[in-house]
């Protein structure tokens, strides 16, 4: 059997048209090789995408984004916290003993809400527990075969199960 | 003298003729051949009134291909091709349509290990009223979510066929149907996301038309009790409301822009599932719903993170529990849009380490109330 090679990425894209597509697709509904062949090709193309998507969170674009000029050096993390980018004037120094009562009171409260926190952590683990609800194992066999009735489609194996059998819902 | 050569100037009229020469048939071209979805969307009859493309020759064929896939008897073989949420799934059906009955019967897939053949259809004659996603309902969605555009005559499995497009508002390519000329039953799907990456291929790689023997699956399937388990619900919306205030977490329509479409029930009293399909015409979801908690570490599913989100994945279908409810999500959708639908639902309801605090102080406040 002569295997459909380099056509199937040209299957996998799209880009086969008539004789061509008609073949490739044949050959394929009777080719486990190249089905195969053709399933990882479509996770590669899946796995390629995603490494080109870019996560607009994500922390070394906000650097560079603060970047100063073209060209200028990515600013280290420490110095982004140290000197944030709409850097205000410099407070004025405050009194030593406000200071530290400020922190007695910070102090005081951080135990309070620690130690209530803890308590209803424990409490919270224990007791009211919700009536029993049944345990579901979803029957997707007949799931799919409901799909398909609406979606216009053949129905889908059941793929959680290791060997196919006859069904009837 | 000047080193540099002295070019003589041409005449003003002469360039602007050039000019004009040039272009003018250019753009009067570019203007009759172009055929973006807001050109083909509305046009003009014989008889000078404008005519949405929704009522034109694209979306017409598709409306007859839906009579056809019910009316027409055929049996053929189909490939099917698509890319689920943990990766590409092919499955291969022999297909049996005959008096509104359908049968299929899978086999030799990628997925399911094993050679047995994998036999489906409905005992209430409740079969898939289509094929490749072209029924009369799904047809009327397209309509209203994308533009249908005819774009002439091509074949499929070696058969003459009518190629129709869909276009999205943007007018990107969504969809390519091949409908048999001679039937108008759908050949060939191509489904593409909106970064034009196919997403899915389904085609009859044989077909028959006209009478034929039925196998003895159907032979099967019309000697079996009448009587389904599932119900249609006539207004899917009203029962969405309905369960809602018993307590049930259902949506009236899904992100991605598919609307909530169709609706089913079990029959099981208390154990009843509910079954709400959301689409576009061209992306379908069916979501179950029914009430209790996943068995634990159900077999067969691999355990996966979808926008943070733990849920479990097999092939096109995620199941996961929240609320007291477990949820049952098939869909022939976008990878991206199934993320989004799963993000938008309930999520596992397990309590954290906020709900356990939540749960704690409750106690407690109910403990120090002295008025409690």
């Amino acid at each position: 059997m002569n295997h459909l090679g380099e056509q199937i990425s040209a299957l996998v894209d799209g880009e086969l048209a008539g004789a061509d597509l008609d073949r490739a697709t044949a050959h394929l509904a009777a080719c486990t090789r190249c089905r195969a062949e053709a399933a990882d090709l479509r996770q590669l193309k899946v796995e390629l995408r995603a490494l080109f998507e870019v996560d607009s969170d994500d922390a070394l674009i906000r650097r560079l984004l603060d970047m100063p000029d073209r060209g200028g050096p990515v600013p280290s993390r420490r110095h982004r916290r140290e000197h944030p980018r709409n850097t205000r004037p410099p407070r004025r120094e405050r009194d030593t003993k406000r200071r530290r009562g400020r922190y007695v009171l910070w102090s005081a409260v951080s135990v309070f809400v620690v130690g209530v926190g803890a308590a209803a952590f424990t409490m919270g683990g224990t007791g009211g527990a919700a009536t029993p609800e049944p345990k579901i194992t979803p029957q997707l066999e007949m799931f799919n075969v409901e799909h398909a009735i609406i979606s216009g489609d053949v129905p889908f194996p059941d793929p959680t199960r290791t060997t196919a059998r006859a069904t009837s819902p | 003298m000047s080193p540099f050569p002295v070019l003589r100037r041409p005449r003003p009229g002469l360039l602007l003729g050039v000019v004009l020469t040039i272009t003018v048939p250019s753009l009067l071209a570019a203007l009759a051949l172009s055929e973006s979805p807001l050109s083909a969307g509305v046009r003009e009859d014989p008889s000078g009134h404008p005519v949405s493309a929704q009522s034109g020759p694209g979306m017409r064929l598709l409306g007859k291909s839906a009579t056809a896939g019910l009316n027409a008897s055929y049996q053929g073989v189909e490939l099917i091709a698509q890319r689920g949420v943990s990766g590409p799934d092919t499955i291969v059906s022999d297909v049996w349509h005959k008096d509104g009955l359908t049968v299929t019967q899978t086999s030799n897939t990628t997925m399911v290990a094993g050679g047995q053949p994998y036999v489906s259809y409905d005992a209430d004659n409740r079969s898939a009223e289509g094929v490749f996603g072209v029924t009369k309902t799904l047809v009327a969605l397209l309509g209203e979510h994308y533009v249908a555009v005819y774009r002439g005559t091509g074949s499929a499995v070696g058969r003459p066929a009518l190629i129709v497009e869909l276009r999205r508002a943007d007018g990107s390519l969504a969809a390519r149907f091949w409908l048999d000329k001679q039937t108008m039953v759908p050949l060939r799907r191509e489904v593409y996301d909106a970064s034009a990456e196919l997403i899915s291929q389904d085609a009859f790689v044989q077909v028959q038309f006209g009478a034929l023997r039925p196998p003895a699956a159907a032979m099967a399937a019309t000697k079996a009790p009448a009587g389904s388990a599932w119900a249609a619900v006539t207004a899917p919306a009203q029962l969405v409301l309905e369960l809602n205030k018993q307590g049930w977490r259902l949506p009236g329509a899904l992100p991605g822009g598919l609307p909530l479409y169709a609706a089913t029930r079990s029959h099981a009293g208390a154990a009843q599932v509910v079954q709400l399909g959301y689409s576009d015409g061209l992306s379908v979801v069916s979501l179950f719903v029914q009430r209790g908690a996943l068995a634990a570490k159900p077999a067969g599913w691999e355990q996966n993170s979808l926008l943070g989100h733990q849920v479990y994945v097999a092939g096109h279908s995620i199941i996961w529990a929240a609320g007291g409810f477990v949820y049952t999500m098939i869909a022939d959708a976008p990878p991206r849009v199934v993320t989004q639908v799963v993000a938008s639902l309930p999520q596992n309801a397990a309590p954290g380490v906020i709900g356990r605090i939540r749960h704690g102080l409750a106690r407690l406040v109910a403990i120090i109330n002295p008025f409690g």
